[in-house]
């Protein structure tokens, strides 16, 4: 099981790291702090208070893989911080966010997934469908709530959370993948035979 | 004359980038497109020289699209930019008869060395 | 005022006075009962329809539709609350991820329609709601009153 858990915690690692290193790339470069992600296994109750501020407003962009392997992805920041990224995109000066900020968001997001989705189905070997992603702006919980019942998450679920921030433009965020269990299991016996922890992919 | 470029993007501010990138480097953006089926209709209409084509959009997806459009036209160039790099799908683009396949986020010189390489 | 905040799945109740809070209501659906006479306010956060498609056999009392509506009677009714004198008030079964599923399969639709054919079956009225949607909710029942608050994001609260 802990195996299981070390499997999932490097294919995050590898999966989130690609996807800062794409926004890195799309903020010219800037340094972004990248905390190692946690593969956790959450009993419902606790996966149902695994978001603190309910009521803070976000902005999530999201999308579930459909095909053999299945799986949740967010992409989640606080909206000023998403303010701050959609400025610094196009080039603007607001407070709030206007059509092409929003939809800039949901590039970078796209972006951002897809080269998570791109680094899992590098290391799985496996071709990943995703969904053509969305971009919701709400409270948190009813984010994740929505989320999790969308995943059909009934009982315990793996979450991968790992949180990346930049002091240079007070940005900060989190990415959020939840693999399906069943298809995971299976993914993990195929590649556990020639992966071991304590090496680096 | 000026090559013409039909964009394919679901997400405006992409579409936008992509003009913006292109025009400034002597090419002319013919149309734009925010899904597969708009694209293949788009291409039939406008004739462009050179295509832009995103892979995961509504409606229809863009290795459904550059079927249709070579189907449609065997010498159709077409160039994805993706967000995905899975490599099943850049050989499943290839072989769809794609020329290029650039993963988001890319450098704008690399969109126009594509362009140029597809046109010459 | 006690505030009662009431989690994913769970159900409290109060009695007299005090307010019983739901926030993030996303495609999941807040279900208030109320007694007038007795004022005794009890709310459950249904996340989804049915228990019977899995063996969830531990799962919180207010997590489906099916299992919350008669656990939430038997809850108002221990307070004190007249199982005759019960209205319900409902709120949330929005549906965020449009680019996912189209309205009419989501979650929140599902959730809508198994809360209200259970509130028939338990034959408990509905005298007010706010269901569907695109947008996330927060629910409050001011229990000394049984008046009920909704909040979406960027609107005026409103009163159900």
């Amino acid at each position: 099981m802990n195996n299981k858990l070390d499997f999932l915690q490097e294919l995050g690692n590898i999966g989130a790291s690609h996807a800062t290193t794409a926004l890195s790339q799309m903020l010219q470069d800037t340094k972004l702090e990248l905390t190692v992600p946690k593969a956790r296994m959450l009993s419902f109750a606790e996966a149902a208070n695994f978001i603190a501020s309910r009521e803070e407003i976000v902005v999530c962009i999201y999308t579930r893989m459909i095909d053999m392997i299945k799986g949740d992805m967010a992409f989640i920041m606080p909206f000023s911080c998403a303010v701050t990224l959609a400025n610094h995109l196009t080039g603007d000066d607001r407070e709030q966010l206007n059509e092409i900020g929003e939809s800039a968001l949901l590039e970078v997001g796209n972006i951002m997934l897809g080269s998570y989705i791109t680094a899992l189905s590098l290391l799985s070997d496996t071709k990943i469908k995703p969904t053509v992603p969305g971009i919701v702006i709400d409270m948190n919980g009813a984010i994740w709530q929505s989320i999790l019942a969308g995943a059909g998450v009934t009982e315990a679920v793996t979450i991968l959370d790992t949180k990346f921030s930049t002091a240079e433009l007070e940005l900060s965020g989190h990415l959020i993948f939840i693999p399906d269990n069943a298809v995971f299991e299976a993914l993990y016996q195929k590649v556990s035979s020639c992966w071991k922890p304590e090496e680096t992919l | 004359m000026a090559k013409t470029v039909l964009i394919t993007d679901d997400t405006a501010f992409m579409r936008m980038t992509l003009r913006n990138v292109i025009q400034k480097n002597g090419f002319h953006v013919i149309g734009e497109a925010a899904d597969g089926e708009e694209a293949v209709s788009k291409y039939k209409e406008l004739q462009p020289d050179l295509v832009t084509m995103d892979i995961t959009m509504p409606k229809m997806d863009g290795i459904t699209a550059i079927k249709e459009i070579i189907k449609y036209d065997a010498n159709a160039k077409i160039i994805v930019c993706s967000a995905m790099g899975q490599k099943p799908m850049v050989i499943e683009a290839l072989n769809a008869g794609a020329r290029d396949f650039l993963v988001k986020p890319f450098d704008a010189q690399r969109v126009i060395e594509a362009l140029h390489k597809a046109s010459s | 005022m006690t505030e009662v905040f009431v989690n994913m799945g769970e159900i409290r109740v109060l009695r007299s006075t005090g307010v019983l809070t739901t926030v993030g209501l996303g495609s999941c659906v807040g279900v208030s009962f109320y007694d007038p006479i007795t004022k005794v306010g009890a709310l459950a956060h249904v996340f989804l329809a049915e228990s019977r498609a899995n063996s969830d056999r531990d799962a919180l009392p207010g997590k489906y539709a099916d299992t919350a509506i008669p656990a939430l009677i038997d809850l108002a009714v221990k307070a004190g609350a007249s199982r005759e004198r019960l209205v319900a008030k409902i709120a949330g079964g929005a549906h965020l991820f449009s680019n996912i599923t189209p309205e009419h399969l989501s979650v929140g639709h599902r959730n809508v329609k198994a809360v209200i054919e259970q509130l028939n079956i338990y034959d408990i009225p509905i005298i007010g709601k706010d269901v569907a949607g695109k947008r996330g909710r927060k629910m409050k029942l001011y229990v000394d009153t049984g008046v009920v608050i909704v909040t979406i994001i960027g609107e005026e609260p409103k009163q159900i």
